[in-house]
């Protein structure tokens, strides 16, 4: 670690037009996370052009606001509206929206930012301390460990089912079948998919989530034809009450560990780490019960993940050249767009790029603190619009965003689809997060399992012949099982307050 | 009264309609030019299609916009190239998967529904190991295969494509046997490697450059034509006794009916994109080989690729019919 040019890397930072394309990036960058359809991958994909000429400082700075941007904007549609703004928000939905609906969205927003920003600071401090370290335990995962991981993630599946462990079993295992849809990731064969190309990559990944969430609630939300009470809604706060803060700061801890691990495995993000991070709060919470229902510490626990993923993703891209996630790998365009290529050699010929990442990264979580402040008031805003105006704006927002993908409009069909699939599946108390989390986790299981005996011969022992795997595994069982003894825990509470209340 | 709105309806109409006409029989480029792209924004193919239209916006004065149709593995893309309106303002990038996607029997057309004009760059495969690996030449790597005959591993960037492809091809021609682990991307092959979990992956030299500069990883063999220009120390497949060549590579092509006059501007401009100097010195510092051919010798040479890709895909049971 070279302090000397790191403080001259934020000396490099600090000068007025790194500053101004930094906030730049990050505004856009919260604008693009909020409106669904439009993710982080898509925005940094947008705006790599607009770098071309550019030097590398100001280029690579005004990319990682807008990763920072981002994922914390995610959060606020997916708080107000209860359309996660991109997957990785995903998991703020289910305390974040309870939230609002209870008048509370200020509060939600507010822990929101400060967890984004606790998490992405972590995940940015130990990127640039911990690199090498960290990027040698990313390359210990093989194929098998891979599996062992996708595999842990599922067992989150019970913190996340709700009221019935079965029914959230089963709309996992819905997910999992729809995750086998598309091309075989080994033998390239096409399955489910009648002929129709569009499906050849699996059912498209946005336009399902955008249909499930917000499509299905303004459907439930036609339905209701009496005046609604509107719910008042306070926003007084720019920054989480010490009561919030004092809560969730071991989730946010956690949260941040788990956020900045999970990130540096290439190919795991946000999403998955929002969900791990989400499953072990509840799961380690003294009031369980109440998660659901709109608990502070779920809204950090996910958003501070999933923020502490851009710290984490960007370890493999800078020292192994390989990308975290999704939106490292489009910032890896714009690496070699700059001449400069990611990896090994960048530490040997441009340690000083490499540092003024670290210091833009760091200074962007501020911008996104700031920036993010001045816009709790004017996000809240939403809340107070009329339902009759609100929800035909989102079903408009969902049929551009599913479109917008990829500029098909068999995209906006399958949006649609969902959107009734999901109604009914809530009208009748099903769980719609597993659908989520295993069609993000089901392919990665399902093709590194595979690639695993591909490799072994067919041999299945060798799932169990590497310890990080076996260790993850066994992590599996414990918090599944765990997770079922905690839900038993929470259904006698129920039933006990509920015998109360009857009385 | 009612009859003349008729008529006046009709008219604007025939006005609104000739509109497009006007516009393609002006001279080209009289509006924006959109260019597709088959893959996602951000890969390697996207970023550089989008740098060659920045240099044909300089060049035609006109915008030129880049968007990106894909799914089903290029064949959304490349359907939607060819269906584009053959008025020279819809271009259309191309790629292998052009040539591989058919003989799998997924898509119903072939390149010889597309009008190409150019070849861009064309990118050979290279056998590599890890840095310490006691495989230094292909023999050694024979030698190894055929002591070890069910621990080879090689991997690739994903099942039926290019470099699955080009392992098959290198196997079969050294009379191996190897278990080929596709993988999502060359990227993540090139990690497992690193980390040790393959005997070695075949995979592109631009693919594998960062890594092997830095030491973790050695190429054994390029098989191409040619040494590639990044390592010029790497001997061909050919000059080591083995008769085996093939790559990957990325085109211009408009949809068939493109008038003559507006298909020859087209030509000039793409052209004269393709030698800014500020596209060849992107193109030189991603790695891609540059491997221009002009539209005569782009067309024979797809034909040519066609049918090998078609044969060896056959005989690897890749290919349906």
């Amino acid at each position: 670690m070279d302090f000397a040019l790191l403080l001259h890397s934020f000396g490099n930072v600090f000068a007025p037009d790194v500053m101004l394309v930094i906030a730049f990036g990050v505004a856009i960058g919260i604008t693009i996370g909020a409106l669904p359809g439009l993710t982080a991958t898509m925005g940094v994909a947008l705006l790599v052009p607009l770098t071309f000429g550019r030097p590398p400082l100001e280029s690579l700075a005004m990319l990682l606001g807008l990763f920072c941007g981002a994922m914390y904007g995610g959060s606020i549609s997916a708080i107000l509206v209860r359309t996660p703004g991109t997957p990785a928000a995903a998991a703020t939905v289910l305390e974040g929206y309870p939230l609002a609906q209870k008048g509370q969205a200020g509060r939600a927003l507010a822990m929101a930012l400060f967890a984004s920003f606790c998490g992405g600071l972590s995940g940015a401090l130990i990127m640039t301390f911990m690199s090498p370290l960290i990027s040698t335990v990313a390359l210990e995962f093989s194929t098998v460990e891979y599996f062992a991981l996708a595999v842990f993630g599922l067992s989150v599946i019970v913190s996340i089912s709700g009221n019935s462990i079965v029914k959230g079993l089963m709309a996992g295992l819905f997910g999992l079948l729809l995750s086998t849809v598309g091309a075989d990731a080994i033998s390239g064969f096409p399955r489910y998919i009648f002929g129709q190309m569009d499906l050849f990559e699996g059912p498209p990944f946005i336009p399902t989530l955008i249909g499930l969430f917000a499509v299905s609630e303004v459907l439930a939300n036609v339905q209701i034809t009496k005046q609604i009470v509107r719910v008042k809604t306070v926003v007084d706060r720019y920054f989480p009450s010490w009561a919030d803060i004092k809560a969730a700061w071991v989730t946010i801890a956690r949260g941040s560990v788990i956020g900045t691990f999970i990130g540096a495995i290439p190919g795991a993000g946000g999403d998955i780490a929002a969900f791990v991070s989400y499953g072990e709060t509840k799961r380690t919470s003294k009031h369980p019960e109440k998660f659901g229902t709109g608990v502070i510490e779920g809204v950090a626990a996910s958003e501070c993940a999933n923020n502490a993923c851009s710290g984490g993703a960007m370890i493999p891209l800078l020292s192994l050249g390989v990308p975290g996630d999704a939106v490292t790998a489009v910032l890896l365009g714009a690496f070699v767009l700059q001449g400069l290529q990611p990896g090994p050699l960048l530490y040997k010929e441009h340690i000083d790029v490499v540092y003024n990442v670290f210091a833009s990264l760091i200074v962007a979580n501020f911008a996104m603190l700031i920036i993010g402040m001045l816009g709790i008031r004017l996000f809240a805003k939403v809340i107070m619009v009329k339902r009759a105006i609100l929800m035909p704006a989102i079903l408009v927002l969902s049929i551009v965003g599913s479109y917008a993908m990829r500029g098909d409009t068999f995209d906006v069909y399958v949006m649609l689809t969902f959107g009734v699939v999901g109604y009914f599946m809530q009208k009748h108390g099903f769980p719609l997060s597993p659908i989520l989390l295993a069609l993000i986790l089901g392919p990665m299981a399902e093709a590194n399992l595979r690639r695993s005996l591909v490799i072994s011969g067919g041999d299945f022992s060798i799932i169990f012949s590497r310890p990080i795997a076996v260790g993850l595994l066994i992590l599996a069982v414990l918090s599944l099982i765990a997770s079922v003894y905690n839900h038993r825990k929470i259904q006698k509470r129920l039933a006990l307050t509920d015998g109360a209340g009857g009385e | 009264m009612k009859r003349r709105s008729v008529l006046m309806g009709l008219g604007a109409a025939a006005v609104i309609a000739a509109a497009p006409l006007t516009a393609s029989a002006a001279e080209w480029p009289a509006k924006p030019i959109t260019m597709i792209c088959p893959w996602s924004a951000g890969g390697g193919t996207d970023l550089l299609l989008r740098k060659l239209a920045a240099s044909l916006a300089k060049e035609t004065k006109q915008t030129v916009t880049v968007a990106n149709t894909t799914g089903g593995g290029g064949a959304i893309g490349h359907a939607a190239i060819m269906r584009a309106p053959a008025d020279g303002y819809t271009i259309g990038m191309i790629t292998f998967e052009l040539n591989s996607l058919p003989p799998q029997g997924l898509i119903p057309f072939t390149w010889k529904d597309f009008d190409p004009i150019m070849r861009i760059n064309m990118d050979a495969p290279a056998l590599t190991v890890k840095a310490d690996s006691p495989i230094n030449s292909i023999k050694d790597f024979t030698d190894y295969a055929k002591a070890h005959p069910d621990d080879v591993t090689i991997g690739n960037s994903g099942p039926g494509s290019v470099w699955h492809i080009a392992a098959a091809m290198m196997a079969d021609e050294l009379g191996i046997k190897a278990k080929y682990v596709p993988f999502d991307g060359a990227a993540p092959a090139v990690t497992a490697l690193v980390g040790g979990h393959l005997t070695a992956v075949s995979v592109s030299v631009a693919e594998v450059r960062s890594q092997v500069a830095a030491g973790n990883l050695k190429m054994v063999g390029v098989m191409g034509e040619k040494r590639s220009d990044l390592f010029p120390d790497v001997p061909t497949f050919e000059e080591q006794g083995v008769k085996a060549s093939f790559g990957t590579w990325r085109g211009i092509a408009l949809p068939k009916g493109v008038p003559a006059a507006t298909r020859a501007k087209i030509v000039k401009a793409l052209k004269a994109a393709y030698d800014d100097p500020e596209f060849q010195e992107f193109a030189k510092n991603a790695g891609l080989s540059l491997a221009y051919q002009n539209d005569k010798d782009f067309t024979a040479f797809l034909d040519k690729n066609a049918k090998d890709v078609h044969r060896v895909m056959l005989s690897l049971g890749l290919a349906k019919k």
